[in-house]
């Protein structure tokens, strides 16, 4: 008999198989020696085990235990940290740090709008109709686009 | 509510009663279950000033946890189960502080269950209950603590492999075999004893 074949005879002794799983065991217990001879043991096993426990008493009387019992509730809850008590400097406290952070955030946002109006990084210029400057002052750059037919003193200076 | 309201309340109302800080209440369902919770963990623990300890402290943890009761079982039942996992966690404390038992060993070693014949004889037949009962209580302290566990929680507690299982945090399949493997031992263990007498 192999181990699932064991495993499944005492699932069917403690009844945690299902009907149909159930019928075939019973079926196979019907005609095999080895099976049956199994299942006696293990239900003999488990009759003996039946009711052990009855009369099984605390060595203790019921004043005593209780007492132990009752000082160790008592002794953890004087253990437990007291609450600590609400004030007003609390509340504040509760109050400005939130308040504190949207601030933050507030200056934040206006130290970066503030340093973006400070300058342009770049400029475009149409000095006149004929040329387009292009200054990148991060890069220290600078250029001209000169309209073509030249028709302009850059233009005419180059002829 | 009196002391003799007390004594002659049934469960649920005590621990309403209970639940609202009424210490009486309380000592009345500890006397009412203290036997029942140390039976429980003297059976998994087997050691009397350690089934003691534990059954105390589960008493504490219920009172703590009173208000979580929701009524879903027994008191009894909730009380047990909060015993059961204060030992589990004892159990498994200690046995992190010693060398692997050779029970263990054995299991994992290719299970000798397997290969045990089969006991022809009944070795319980015949024997006086204070006999039979000291006998089992001998061959259950030859057991590792994982197997001794799921038979009390299967035969003493009558839990199906699925809650055992999830009591023990282990798959159903351990559960099924460690069973096996308790019963095959104590079988075992029982006809040695029968023997040396």
């Amino acid at each position: 008999m192999d181990y699932d074949a064991q495993l499944k005879l005492q699932s069917y002794l403690d009844g945690e198989l299902p009907e149909s799983e159930a019928r075939d065991v019973a079926n196979w217990l019907a005609q095999d020696r080895e099976a049956v001879a199994l299942f006696a043991e293990l239900r003999n096993t488990r009759q003996a085990c039946v009711g052990l426990e009855v009369g099984v008493t605390l060595p203790e009387s019921r004043e005593f235990f209780w007492s132990k019992i009752e000082r160790e509730i008592d002794r953890q809850q004087q253990a437990e940290p007291a609450p600590r008590p609400s004030s007003i400097f609390a509340a504040w406290r509760r109050f400005l740090m939130p308040a504190g952070a949207v601030a933050a955030l507030g200056m934040a946002a206006m130290i970066g709008l503030f340093s973006a109006s400070q300058g342009p990084t770049h400029e475009m210029a149409v000095a006149d109709p004929g040329a387009f400057t292009y200054h990148d002052f991060s890069a220290g750059t600078t250029l001209v686009w000169l309209s073509y037919p030249a028709e302009n003193e850059f233009a005419d200076n180059f002829e | 509510m009196t002391e003799k309201d007390h004594s002659s309340a049934e469960d649920q109302k005590l621990v309403r009663a209970a639940q609202k800080g009424d210490m009486a209440a309380f000592e009345e369902l500890v006397a009412r279950h203290r036997d029942k919770i140390y039976a429980r963990a003297l059976s998994m623990m087997r050691n009397e000033q350690e089934a003691i300890d534990l059954s105390q402290e589960a008493w504490v943890k219920g009172w703590q946890r009173l208000k979580q009761f929701q009524g879903e079982a027994s008191f009894g039942t909730w009380m047990t189960r909060i015993v059961i996992n204060l030992c589990l966690d004892q159990l498994r404390k200690q046995k992190r502080q010693r060398t692997e038992s050779i029970e263990a060993m054995t299991e994992e070693s290719g299970g000798v269950e397997r290969h045990m014949p089969v006991l022809t004889v009944n070795p319980t037949a015949g024997l006086e209950r204070q006999e039979l009962r000291q006998r089992i209580e001998r061959a259950l302290n030859q057991l590792s603590y994982e197997h001794r566990t799921v038979l009390v929680l299967h035969e003493f507690e009558e839990m199906e492999y699925k809650q055992i299982a999830k009591t023990m945090d282990c798959s159903i399949g351990t559960v099924m075999s460690r069973l096996f493997y308790a019963r095959r031992k104590l079988a075992a263990l029982l006809v040695d004893l029968k023997k040396s007498d």
